[in-house]
């Protein structure tokens, strides 16, 4: 019998797709014989953007790259500013920046998680970790007026000190945020229907993973322990004690699984960088008008998705010359139609949703 | 044994069943904002100097203005807002160093058509040097400013 694959397009408007992402997908039966990941729906020329903005305006569109964890994203960027500028941050000052950088990281992996369930057909799983992420929302907004683009760092530090109501609900948020993980744990990662559909699912070997520079909890879920916070540490990153979690057979289920374990993480550095927290300035002294010396910096973090890095070139004026940001989404997407060959359409599903892609970050 | 997880994550729902309730019916029900929250604009027009500030540090050139000189000193004519190119990033009101600009805790600042979205602070003609008295002008533009009036002042 003669037989002949067919093409079935998926996005760029499917609630699976995380956003405006779009696959061609080449099938036989119901089979992938070949995937064509097509992005740039959400394309808004952040970059070009940011030319004809000066250094602090661009910060406001840093945010709307991941904007899960936005806090993250303004960090990559004012951290390149600062290298080009050789600014000295305050010690107050970072710790404030972990502190918030590790909340919206928790938001955005709430969301990962919260996800990655409804993908796979745990929908109440979705309530529960929106439920909890707005208490991490609440405690942002408190910060820095916002609820997801924050705007909040600064070149030399951040806007505001951290108010008087924060510190109270931010204790109580990580006296309860263990229970909420296991309630993650308990709804999601323990049910056996779950674990059929993402166990040895679109595994990533380590060395491909390597390869294809993917970053972030993609790749640490086939083991490889690769953590800028720990690998180079930037900011405070070396005063903590914490663990990165590591996948062992990186697939579907490693992926979502060390999620969880990276947000009771954050968890532990937001509670050490408490109580290390010392008083003092917020911000550097950096002019009123920022103008680098001519020259080039590259900054990396690692953001909710992995490495994210931010290349500033200046010509010296007020506004940059250039600005080009890595973004982890876009770059772990690179390995996706590979990844995807030879497993059925649902499975398409779980390995993207797997990779945790946000669409502002992948388009930029 | 398998559905020993299953079981676990019924258990989960069931007892959440009988929880806290997490929400609010919104537009019967209002959540307070807390202080710094990003919302309507305020501006006191007696502490605005008209120095345009704002306007340069806005990422957007969401803040138009325009002002004349009487005697001397710098008269704020107009200013007007587009906010439907505002990002909310609060630069703006960070630039301010006569506190003038500021956020309120309005949120609801929806509108059906783009152009309502406006938000007109301040629009009032420039005192006539010296015979006029400069209260009178000022006083209607700041309770303009307070009410916080959008452009057509007409919701829906
Ligand atoms: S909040 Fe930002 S975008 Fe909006 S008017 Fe102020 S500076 Fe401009
Ligand atoms: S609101 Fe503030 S920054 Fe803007 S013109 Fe008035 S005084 Fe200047």
């Amino acid at each position: 019998m003669k037989t002949q694959t067919y093409y079935l397009n998926l996005g760029p408007q499917h609630p699976s797709t995380h956003g405006v992402f779009r696959i061609i997908l080449e099938l036989d039966g119901e089979t992938v014989v070949k995937a064509t990941p097509v992005p740039g729906y959400l394309h808004r020329g952040i970059e070009k953007l940011a030319e004809a903005r000066t250094y602090t305006q661009v910060i406001p569109y840093t945010d709307r790259m991941d904007y899960l964890a936005a806090m993250l994203m303004n960090w990559g960027y004012v951290k390149a500013v600062e290298d080009l500028m050789g600014v000295e941050v305050p010690e107050r000052a970072e710790y404030i920046r972990v502190i918030v950088g590790e909340l919206s990281r928790i938001a955005s992996h709430m969301i990962a998680t919260g996800a990655y369930g409804a993908d796979i057909g745990a929908l109440t799983a979705f309530t529960y970790t929106f439920r909890d992420r707005e208490y991490v929302l609440d405690l942002l907004e408190m910060v820095s007026g916002s609820r997801m683009t924050f705007s909040y760092f600064r070149v030399g530090g951040v806007a505001e000190d951290l108010p008087e109501e924060f510190y109270p609900a931010v204790k109580k948020f990580l006296a309860e945020l263990p229970g909420m993980c296991d309630e993650y744990d308990g709804l999601i990662t323990g049910n056996e229907i779950f674990q059929a559909r993402t166990k040895h699912v679109g595994i990533i070997p380590p060395e491909v993973g390597i390869n294809y520079s993917l970053s972030g909890p993609t790749l640490r879920g086939s083991g490889v322990n690769y953590d800028l916070r720990k690998v180079r540490p930037y900011s405070v990153y070396d005063r903590f004690d914490f663990d990165v979690p590591l996948g062992k057979n990186g697939d579907c289920f490693d992926r979502f699984r060390i999620r969880i374990e990276e947000m009771r993480q954050s968890g532990r550095i937001i509670q050490q960088a408490l109580e290390q927290m010392p008083d003092g300035p917020i911000q550097a002294k950096v002019p009123k008008v920022i103008k680098p010396p001519v020259g080039d910096a590259y900054a990396e973090i690692e953001s909710s998705k992995g490495v994210y890095g931010c290349y500033v070139v200046s010509d010296g004026s007020p506004k940059p010359y250039r600005v080009h940001f890595r973004r982890p989404s876009f770059i772990n997407l690179g390995y996706l139609g590979k990844l995807c060959e030879g497993w059925k359409i649902a499975d398409v599903v779980a390995i993207l949703g797997s990779i945790d892609i946000v669409l502002g970050e992948v388009d930029c | 044994m398998f559905g020993q997880g299953l079981l676990k994550g019924l258990e989960i729902t069931w007892g959440r069943m009988l929880g806290k309730k997490q929400t609010v019916k919104y537009p019967f029900e209002k959540i307070e904002m807390f202080p710094r929250f990003h919302g309507r604009f305020q501006l006191d027009v007696d502490k605005c100097i008209a120095c345009g500030l704002c306007a340069n540090a806005c990422p957007n050139k969401v803040i138009q203005m325009e002002k004349q000189k009487v005697d001397n000193k710098q008269y704020l004519t107009k200013y007007v807002m587009r906010i439907e190119y505002c990002l909310f990033c609060g630069l703006c009101v960070e630039s301010c160093n006569k506190d003038a600009l500021k956020f309120s805790s309005v949120i609801d600042m929806n509108q059906y058509r783009r152009e309502w979205v406006r938000l007109t602070l301040v629009d009032r003609p420039a005192p006539e040097s010296k015979k006029t008295p400069e209260e009178a002008p000022a006083e209607t533009a700041k309770e303009q400013a307070a009410a916080g009036k959008a452009a057509p002042g007409k919701e829906g």
